[in-house]
């Protein structure tokens, strides 16, 4: 009899785990739009340090918490400055080579004098 | 569009990408391990599934600019 039924209960068991993922992560706004999913995204992230801070408890790890040290570099200026850096060299090239030809020239004749 | 709501449009699209690439990775992992005895398949299946739905919110997300909205028509 109860051989019977321990794979039954198994099967079950399973489903309600899955069905209950698939609940959750609809329930969350996980699987919505993205305004859904960003709200989630910020409800998380407002949760992460209390919780981080009741599991240091837990263990007994009593010390301060490392905090981020805020980086004052930002990607985007970096990356739009090297873009205006690359375009003015580029734009400024043909004159520069042209100087830098006609001093080398100079050079040479003079070297040739 | 001005660029700045572009801006925030193109960063919600890359946020819900990735919630819901992670979420996929999540319930694949779920269900391989429940039903399909820990076989990769499902996890690919439900990751691009939610790459998919974030594909698609993206791109309904962009041109909503583009179309007539119910509530003016009814205006």
């Amino acid at each position: 009899m109860a051989a019977r039924i321990w794979p039954l209960v198994k099967l079950a068991t399973k489903v309600t785990i899955a069905g209950g993922a698939v609940y959750v992560a609809f329930d969350s706004g996980l699987l919505g739009s993205s305004e859904q999913g960003s709200e989630a995204l910020e409800k998380a992230k407002a949760a992460v340090p209390p919780a981080l801070e009741e599991w240091m408890k837990y263990f007994g790890l009593e010390a301060q918490r490392p905090t981020i040290p805020r980086i004052e570099f930002s990607p985007v200026n970096s990356w739009n400055a090297g873009v205006r850096w690359t375009i003015s060299s580029l734009s400024d090239a043909p004159t520069r080579v042209s100087e830098y030809t006609s001093q080398g020239l100079e050079y040479i004749k003079d070297l040739v004098k | 569009m001005s660029e700045k709501e572009l801006g925030k449009k193109w960063d919600r699209c890359l946020a819900d990408g990735v919630t819901k690439l992670g979420t996929g990775l999540g319930l694949g992992i779920v269900f391989s391990v429940l039903f399909f005895k820990r076989r990769t398949w499902p996890i690919m299946l439900f990751s691009g599934a939610g790459l998919g739905m974030a594909y698609s919110n993206c791109q309904n997300d962009l041109r909503s600019q583009y179309l007539l909205h119910r509530k003016k028509k009814e205006q």
